[in-house]
């Protein structure tokens, strides 16, 4: 294949000729730029301090070095080598380096399961089985149409840009499962068609972890979290302000959507 | 190791960095990369994802080509008159399936990445927190 480009634009132009089925499923191009002097810039840019104390906001200071690092762009090690190198005392990079140590051990698990991260490690704790989720994702959060200000904008941005904040991938995973009962296996291939870090041992074992199937409680959240971590911006301006699906207490949340669940296994939800 | 006469790299996704082990022991050998057209098509992957691909791949010395991986890779050694295939480990399933393809062909030599942990004994991996406890000790290198 060709590798004399004079701008981006002449190689995206080649690439969607090469790559018909690609475009033809989404044709969206990210702004970030792929390559070892892309990443190295990103990495140049990466303030551990900060990082930990405001990596939970969608605004910040997040390292974005993920898609670097699912490619090998950046090593492992060699990301943690120069996290380090950036910090007087390590505790100050500690939060960046258990971040990083989540990947090794996605990695490891990916090694033991190999496609095995494809089926349910474990029951799900929401007092439903798998075959209580639906099968295939709705078209109306594929094409951002439900309504939802926040969760519209997600799978916008997931589209448009392959990159979602941690935070948001959370919220829009327990959304899909939790909310609308879909198996997290189809969320999961969404993810995996858009995200540039796309990972399958990362994304999956994520979902489960928000599913529960791969975690001893199925993680959910309320509009006041997430109107918290994202500056209000989408609850502002949302057409189903103060009385959408998040509304609520955690507590609320938990008896409405999961009215079934064994009082042994909620117990173990708050080991 | 820097004149290798008879190797080939393959050079894949989890690797694309111009120091991956594999380039950086044979900087000589001719490397090849492959979009396998059977993986784009089973993750439905978009377009956004193999642009990025490939623009981290115009920054390494690589012939890229696409259409089924282990025919592409041994066709590449074949004009190469290479006798052995040089990579870099992944732990994903289908580097496993095409190393063991090759194999019936020629000879793979698997490199490991630097390890994150410099541990070799049991870990733990029922849950993160519990990989954790042992793997704190040696995540700061």
């Amino acid at each position: 294949m060709r590798r004399d480009f004079a701008m981006r634009d002449e190689m995206i132009a080649y690439l969607r000729a090469q790559f018909p089925q690609a475009d033809a499923r989404d044709g969206h191009i990210s702004e970030t730029r792929g390559g070892r002097a892309a990443a190295e810039a990103a990495l140049a840019q990466v303030d551990p301090p900060r990082y930990a104390a405001t990596r939970n906001r969608l605004n910040g200071a997040v390292t974005r070095l993920s898609m670097y690092i699912r490619h090998g762009v950046l090593g492992l090690a060699e990301t943690r080598d120069a996290v380090l190198a950036k910090v007087r005392r390590r505790q100050d990079a500690g939060k960046l380096v258990n971040e990083l140590a989540w990947r090794d051990y996605w990695q490891r698990l990916y090694r033991k399961l190999g496609d095995g991260i494809w089926q349910d490690r474990e029951a799900y704790k929401t007092g439903l089985h798998a075959r209580d989720y639906a099968a295939d994702l709705p078209a109306d959060i594929r094409d951002g149409q439900t309504g939802m200000a926040c969760i519209d904008a997600f799978s916008s941005e997931l589209e448009e840009t392959g990159y979602l904040h941690n935070h948001a991938r959370m919220w829009l995973a327990a959304y899909i499962v939790h909310w609308r009962r879909i198996q997290w296996q189809a969320g999961a291939r969404w993810f995996l068609q858009h995200l540039l870090d796309g990972d399958p041992a990362s994304n999956n074992l994520s979902w489960q972890w928000v599913a529960s199937t791969f975690s001893h409680k199925p993680y959910i959240f309320n509009r006041e979290n997430l109107e918290r971590n994202t500056g209000g911006v989408y609850c502002r301006d949302c057409p189903l302000r103060g009385r959408c699906d998040f509304e609520g207490t955690y507590e609320d949340h938990a008896d409405r959507l999961f009215p079934n669940v064994p009082d042994r296994v909620r117990d173990e939800w708050q080991r | 190791m820097t004149d290798t006469p008879g190797a080939i790299v393959w050079v894949h996704g989890d690797c694309l960095r111009p120091t991956n082990p594999a380039l950086e022991a044979y900087p000589d050998a001719p490397a090849l990369f492959v979009f396998d057209d059977a993986l784009l098509e089973q993750y439905q992957i978009s377009l956004k994802r193999i642009v990025f691909m490939y623009e981290c791949l115009l920054e390494l010395p690589v012939t890229i080509r696409r259409g089924d991986m282990t025919t592409e890779l041994l066709a590449f050694a074949a004009q190469h008159n290479a006798t052995r295939i040089i990579t870099t480990d992944s732990p994903a399933p289908h580097f496993t399936a095409v190393c063991k393809a090759l194999r019936k062909t020629l000879p793979v030599v698997v490199l490991d990445e630097p390890p994150f942990l410099d541990y070799d004994g049991e870990l733990d991996l029922g849950r993160f927190s519990r990989y954790w406890r042992v793997a704190r000790e040696y995540a700061f290198g």
